[in-house]
């Protein structure tokens, strides 16, 4: 297990090291730069800029530059934010976004995987109808209209809870469900997939018939079995959370990682692009590498190919 | 991840007349597809100059935010124009950029995955060692990234749509052909002396259409999501560009006011990304032989 997560490692660094020159190479070749928006600065100004910046350099001694700093683990700085360092704005927008991504996760995992295996058990009967256009209604809805509707409803109408921002605990309610919406309708679809599979093998028909309750067989036998392959989504359920968190964090103006983003790419805040890109591309790979971990400790048969 | 392959996978069926006959006894998809067949003759009339509105999408009038009445039926905006007859436009934009994203998905998906899987070997690993790492990406992610360099203009939406959404057809293409290449007839075709080309065109690809149809299904509704999502998040298309989601986006900032605004170009999305979700699955159910429909299988 410990060979297998220093192999992890030492993949992940070819792969960040793409992402960064992809992304590096993607905003470099755009036409316009950070400051062409203050529309109003003397050339001088903006050539000093650039100068400090080392934005006038030509690109490939800027990516050199870049990667030598980014070895140092420094991610440069934001040249919209002014005085503040790129480590500085991720380090206080991640734990924002990773508080909202965990309990979002969590109660989408408490909806989804119960509705699923509802729907499974039941299969062909009203639950299971039932549950699957409740999933089908979860992939539907853009996040965006579930985001207006709760703010609409909740905050606006019946003023119970905060419109946006990240303050108390209150602020938190209305945007986790907004992100807990697609995960859960997702989980839902895929652990229906995975109790059907499972239902149709011979030990479950072997629990049956030696007069083991249709529930415990569901709860001892299936539910156990079938759940390996919903613990090791993981990775898309991660990669469904960050996709999520640009719409959620910029309805209800929360200050995380997805927003920051987006206002980089406005404001063409090239190593804040950069910076929040490869937060994200470590955190989809700790994400698949714990699935591979998991995969190994639920399910035995997997540990012989190693 | 086995099970997920699975659950997007079906097993291989023939496309055929029973089809059909066989949506039509689910509900669900029936209903779906007289849904989307209506909205795309609706955006097909406009975009050819037939209007079905009596004002035009960009008709200005002294009415400025009326909620929805009998003589605008959903209402106007802060210009005056009438929402319903903005919807109708935007629908063909919507509508196009759905069709045109399962359209590249499919040409550029297909052509790949056949390739890497009539090949297999080492060809076969290293075609699809990129795609599994792009694919693992959020779509989001990516096109936001691609949409900086390409601009946000609806050309930028399309390319951006295209180069993320045809991995997923690719990985389920190779997925059929890998499954298929080995099957008798194809062997049969091979002692014959049929060419390559043939055997993947004529042999392979039509007994793998059915899941590549039920794919690409799914592909239209989460391009339509795509890009009302980056609209809405001002990173899609910007007016005068007229879409569902800049539509949508153009409400929210009345929301608290004139909830009219963002509410039906919202219904829209949904409802269309619904029917073809619903469709989706009617088709895969329809196309699965080890569902018998109409029956219960328990």
């Amino acid at each position: 297990m410990f060979a297998l997560i220093v192999k992890r490692i030492l993949l992940a660094i070819p792969v960040l090291l793409v992402v960064a020159s992809l992304t590096f190479v993607l905003v470099r070749i755009v036409p316009g730069g950070p400051f062409d928006a203050d529309k109003n600065l003397p050339p001088e100004i903006i050539a000093n800029l650039n100068a400090k910046y080392h934005l006038d350099k030509p690109v490939p001694e800027q990516y050199l530059l870049y990667l030598g700093r980014l070895a140092q683990g420094d991610l440069g700085v934001s040249y919209k934010y002014v005085n503040r360092t790129v480590n500085d704005i991720l380090a206080d927008a991640f734990p924002v976004s990773l508080q909202l991504g965990t309990i979002s996760l969590t109660l989408a995992v408490l909806i989804g995987v119960p509705l699923g295996a509802i729907a499974a058990v039941c299969r062909g009967r009203k639950e299971d109808v039932i549950a699957m256009f409740l999933s089908t209604l979860g992939i539907s809805v853009p996040g965006f209209v579930i985001g207006a509707t709760l703010i609409f409803v909740f905050a606006i109408k019946l003023r119970v809870l905060p419109v946006g921002l990240w303050e108390s605990p209150w602020h938190v309610v209305l945007p986790a469900v907004t992100l807990a919406f697609s995960p859960a309708a997702y989980l839902a679809r895929l652990t229906r997939a995975s109790v059907l599979e499972i239902v149709e093998k011979d030990w479950v028909r072997t629990a049956r018939s030696k007069g083991l309750s249709q529930w415990n067989t569901v709860l001892k036998h299936i539910l156990r079995n079938s759940l390996i392959p919903v613990v090791t989504v993981l990775g898309p359920l991660t990669a469904i959370v960050i996709t999520g968190s640009f719409v959620v964090e910029y309805i209800y103006a929360i200050p995380g990682m997805g927003r920051f983003f987006i206002t980089a790419v406005m404001n063409r805040d090239y190593d804040l692009i950069l910076g929040t890109t490869l937060v994200f591309a470590v955190l989809l790979i700790i994400a698949n590498t714990f699935v591979d971990l998991a995969y190994q400790f639920l399910d035995p048969r997997m540990r012989i190919e190693d | 991840m086995e099970i997920v392959e699975k659950a997007k996978m079906p097993v291989v069926a023939p496309l055929d007349q029973s089809v059909m006959a066989r949506i039509r006894r689910i509900p669900t998809a029936y209903i779906a597809l007289w849904v989307i067949a209506l909205i795309c003759v609706v955006a097909l009339l406009s975009f050819m100059g037939f209007s079905l509105c009596q004002y035009s999408f960009d008709q200005t009038s002294s009415d400025f935010l009326a909620g929805p009445s009998g003589q605008h039926w959903m209402g106007t905006d802060e210009l005056g124009r009438d929402l319903f007859s903005r919807i109708v436009y935007g629908a063909r934009l919507s509508i196009a950029i759905g069709l045109t994203t399962a359209a590249v998905a499919f040409v550029i998906g297909t052509l790949y995955g056949a390739l890497s899987g009539y090949l297999g070997g080492k060809v076969d690993t290293f075609m699809m060692r990129g795609v599994d790492i792009a694919y693992s990406l959020p779509d989001l992610l990516v096109m936001i990234l691609i949409g900086v360099l390409l601009g946000r203009g609806t050309i930028g939406i399309l390319i951006a749509l295209g180069l993320v959404s045809w991995m997923g057809t690719a990985r389920l293409v190779r997925a059929q052909f890998l499954q298929l290449k080995n099957e008798e007839f194809i062997e049969a075709a091979r002692a014959q002396g049929q060419s390559g080309w043939n055997i993947v065109f004529k042999h392979l690809l039509p007994n793998a259409l059915g899941p590549i149809i039920v794919a690409l299904t799914f592909t239209v509704p989460s391009a339509i999501l795509s890009e009302s999502t980056l609209s809405f998040i001002g990173l899609g298309l910007s007016p005068p560009a007229c879409s569902w989601g800049t539509l949508a986006s153009d409400g929210w900032r009345s929301l608290r006011a004139h909830p009219h605004l963002i509410f039906f170009p919202s219904l829209f999305i949904f409802i269309t990304v619904l029917s073809f979700n619903f469709l989706g699955d009617g088709l895969r159910d329809a196309l699965d032989p080890r569902t018998r429909l109409g029956k219960k299988s328990r």
